[in-house]
């Protein structure tokens, strides 16, 4: 008899229907899969064998043809083991009268019968639930992911026997209801800007930056806080919407770094180490192509600490993403598009020995030092950091006793407000914030008055600005604007966005 | 045989450029010889009688000098250098009266500014942003009288070059020879500075900068100048050989005074105890030689703006929220107006969010 069960292979952030068809002969005892199936799926042969055989189970004794179909794609990892079974139990007769044709199995079998939870569960179900399958049976470790789905009938089980009492009808298990998402799960960070004591310029950048959707430099002294300060970021973003939320989840979940909650409520805060690979960053992989840094920060945060120690190339190739909002990687098993919009947070030292500025303690480094360190960061990339603050070194407790320290729900209050402006304007032309503004609509939206514009060219001539400072100077006056609640850029708003282009001056 | 350059500077040239001898040899050669053509035709007597080793030293004959010679020449032509000595009509008067004049000097651009007034600006190259503001303003307003001599440093120099070459009133005089470049990153300010103003060196075109040649390029700044203003110099600073060298010689100096405590201006507060002039604005350099300062306008200052000012004034350097704090402001509102003062040009932002009023 032949049997033919679904499930799904994942391919980038897609999944991909695999029907697994088995056919159980009389003759000599083997088993033999086929259909390009890569190791760790041949593999399932004595998983399976194993799981069968201690669920009390029959495998039976004869001659067991297996076919993934199609079979022009390769079909990597542990998912298949349940549909593998279920359909090997099918093909002995040992699942009669079950119905299995619009289910789509799911799960790695462990060999005592258990189920294990699998990467990538999401991005599969809302594939599946594209394709038009409504009934799934998962592991009960992907129950929390799967919750969120909606509009489908979702089994969750623990063992291969629970699923086989699920199909024969005598111990159904009871579908998953499906959850209600709630964004920003509190608590679960403890950072809060009302910790940052001082730093008043960093602050309001900060909150620039995020209102805007700008890119942020912090620059200062080593053990200052800007890490601190960079971790305060998410704190202060819009919640994530629903749509974003399954976006941002189906890219952890197929990098397996989904947590315990199974759908990514807050916004993402990464921080990879400066010995990053360009592969681990962007994304790449031999067979399997997994998402990088830059898309797991997708909807959130990309924090690169002390930035020059970062490897160029790796830094020049997320140039690319910066503008697009995507990543697509390219390898011989096919090309890969991830998304990859995140706003990026770097720090860095002012000077090699990190005292440039510093009322304490004295630099030793010479001007040729300061600039080599400097130039590690290429123009481009520096262009497309609108913001660059630097972070104080002393505490200015007693100076700025009379500002109470905000805490991030009230400057979050303001980033909101001016959000809902810039959507607002912006309905017409597909953007969301300020920072994604181009020349078209800079034109439409941020003319500045003869005044404004009087203070751009003195400020180029006297501060040395380089020339294309002048469209972000703009794009960051416009964000001011906007948390000043203001319709136009004022002279004021103008001279604020021209204080945060420290690095221009320099060469 | 070129013919920009008559017989007795030619001579002059191959006994400065051809030969492998220092300028106490070549000075006493000179003497033996009694003029530098003598020297040229009579060589294979007087090397050896004036030197060590002189015969080796003076390899091949005559043919071999004027080979040599030709050479050098058609170098010179071909970057468009010119070369001035001490007998040349424009020699600098000021350096003919210093105790080692220059031999030769290799110059590149505006030769006229040889004859202007001249009067040297220099920093050491670690100098605060106040310090550089003031220097290139400084330097700005003493071009308009003098022409502006410095080195090619970064800093300091970088200051006074920055402040003196949009008017073209400038001398630059470099360690090494008018071929090379140190430091190198200002490749392209040198470019400039002959396109502008004037380049000069002592050392044949091709020579790089040594170790003693700092030294005895400050020399030369010092001497062609009237006075020298130190813009910063630690307790022990190259900067601080100009002004000795300036001493010496008999030139006025002139330091800005800077805060009790800054390592980096330790040397001027010294200078002045000493007895040098204190800085603070052009008019305390031109009154000096009888000038009088060119009517600076006044920038329009709004209410707040004034207020900052004010503050920024009373305090020194200042932290912004500091600032912020004493003129009754939100820290981003006090960031745009110090932004706004930066670039009407009467405040300067150091590092660490700091501010100086200039």
């Amino acid at each position: 008899m032949i049997a033919k069960i679904v499930c799904y292979a994942l391919s980038g952030l897609e999944g991909v229907p695999v029907e697994v068809e088995t056919d159980v002969n009389k003759g000599v005892p083997s088993y033999d899969m086929v259909g390009l199936p890569d190791t760790a799926v041949k593999e399932s042969k004595e998983r399976v064998r194993s799981a069968l055989k201690n669920s009390g189970l029959l495998f039976p004794m004869n001659r067991i043809t297996i076919n993934f179909a199609p079979a022009d794609i390769r079909k990597e990892g542990a998912s298949f083991d349940l549909a593998v079974a279920i359909s090997l139990l099918k093909a002995s007769e040992q699942l009669l009268g079950a119905e299995t044709g619009d289910t789509v199995f799911l799960g790695e079998l462990a060999l005592s019968g258990d189920l294990r939870p699998i990467n990538g569960l999401l991005p599969i179900l809302i594939s599946a639930k594209g394709h038009g399958f409504t009934r799934f049976i998962i592991p009960a470790g992907n129950e929390k992911e799967a919750r969120f789905l909606g509009g489908a009938e979702i089994y969750p089980a623990r063992t291969l026997s629970d699923v086989v009492k699920h199909l024969v009808g005598t111990c159904p298990i009871l579908p998953l209801e499906t959850a209600e998402f709630a964004p920003h799960a509190a608590g679960k960070t403890s950072a809060d800007l009302k910790f940052v004591k001082g730093q008043p310029m960093a602050r309001r950048a900060l909150e620039i930056a995020v209102a805007g959707g700008h890119n942020l430099l912090l620059s200062g002294p080593p053990g200052t806080g800007k890490t601190m300060l960079a971790r305060c970021l998410p704190t202060v973003m819009p919640d994530l919407t629903f749509d974003e939320a399954l976006e941002i989840t189906k890219i952890h979940s197929v990098a397996g770094v989904l947590g315990e909650e199974g759908i990514v409520s807050e916004r993402p805060f990464r921080t990879p180490h400066h010995t990053a690979t360009t592969v681990s960053m962007c994304g790449g992989g031999n067979k399997v192509v997994h998402p990088g840094e830059i898309s797991l920060a997708h909807g959130g945060v990309l924090f690169l600490d002390e930035l020059p120690e970062y490897k160029r190339s790796t830094l020049e190739a997320m140039r690319q993403p910066l503008e697009d909002g995507k990543i697509t990687v390219s390898r011989a098993g096919g090309t890969f598009t991830f998304p990859a919009r995140f706003m990026l947070c770097a720090s860095m030292n002012p000077c090699p020995c990190g005292n440039y500025g510093s009322s304490e303690r004295t630099c030793s480094c010479t001007p040729a030092e300061i600039r080599r360190y400097r130039k590690k960061i290429s123009g481009p990339l520096l262009d497309r950091i609108d913001l660059q603050v630097e972070v104080d070194d002393i505490r200015y407790d007693e100076l700025t006793s009379s500002e109470e320290q905000e805490d991030s729900a009230v400057v979050k209050a303001r980033v909101d407000a001016a959000r809902r402006i810039q959507h607002a304007r912006f309905r017409e032309y597909g953007i969301g914030t300020n920072a994604e503004m181009g020349e078209r609509e800079i034109a439409a939206f941020c003319t500045l008055t003869k005044e404004g514009d009087d203070i751009l060219r003195a400020a180029f001539e006297r501060m040395h600005l380089s020339a294309r400072a002048r469209s972000r100077i703009i794009k960051v006056a416009r964000t001011i604007a906007d948390l000043d609640a203001s319709a136009d850029i004022q002279p004021k708003h103008v001279f604020e966005a021209v204080s945060y282009r420290i690095y221009d001056k320099i060469g | 045989m070129s013919g920009s350059y008559i017989a007795e500077e030619r001579a002059y040239l191959w006994l400065c450029a051809c030969t492998d001898t220092d300028l106490h040899e070549k000075t006493a050669l000179l003497r033996a010889a009694g003029s530098p053509l003598k020297l040229f035709e009579n060589a294979e007597e007087i090397f050896p009688a004036v030197l060590q080793n002189g015969a080796e030293r003076l390899q091949g004959g005559y043919h071999v000098r004027e080979e040599a010679i030709e050479k050098h020449i058609a170098h010179l032509e071909e970057r468009g250098y010119f070369a001035v000595m001490p007998f040349s009509d424009d020699y600098p008067e000021s350096l003919r009266q210093i105790s080692s004049p220059p031999l030769v000097l290799y110059g590149a651009g505006n030769r006229a500014l040889l004859a202007k007034r001249k009067f040297c600006v220099v920093g050491s190259r670690i100098t605060p942003a106040w310090a550089e503001k003031l220097g290139r303003d400084l330097a700005a307003e003493l071009a308009e009288k003098f022409a502006v001599v410095t080195g090619l440093a970064e800093g300091g120099d970088a200051a006074a070059i920055a402040g003196a070459l949009p008017s073209g009133n400038l001398i630059v005089v470099l360690p090494c020879g008018l071929d090379e470049c140190y430091p190198a990153a200002h490749a392209s300010l040198k470019q400039k500075i002959a396109e502008r103003g004037l380049l000069l060196s002592e050392l044949p075109p091709a020579e790089c900068a040594k170790k003693y040649s700092f030294h005895a390029r400050n020399r030369i700044l010092a001497g062609l100048a009237e006075g020298v203003l130190v813009l910063s110099a630690a307790k022990r600073s190259g900067t601080l050989i100009t002004a000795n060298c300036a001493l010496d010689f008999g030139r006025d100096v002139f330091a800005l005074p800077h805060n009790v405590g800054a390592a980096h201006g330790e040397g001027c507060n010294d200078l002045i105890r000493k007895g040098a002039f204190l800085v603070t604005q052009a008019e305390d350099i031109l009154s000096v030689y009888g000038m009088e300062p060119a009517v600076r306008e006044t920038a329009e200052l709004t209410e707040e703006e004034r207020r900052v000012l004010a503050v920024l004034r009373e305090r020194g350097e200042a932290h912004l929220a500091e600032l912020a704090g004493r003129a009754d402001l939100r820290v981003f509102e006090a960031s745009a107006i110090l932004s706004s003062l930066e670039i009407k040009g009467l405040a300067v932002k150091s590092g660490g969010n700091k501010y100086s009023a200039v």
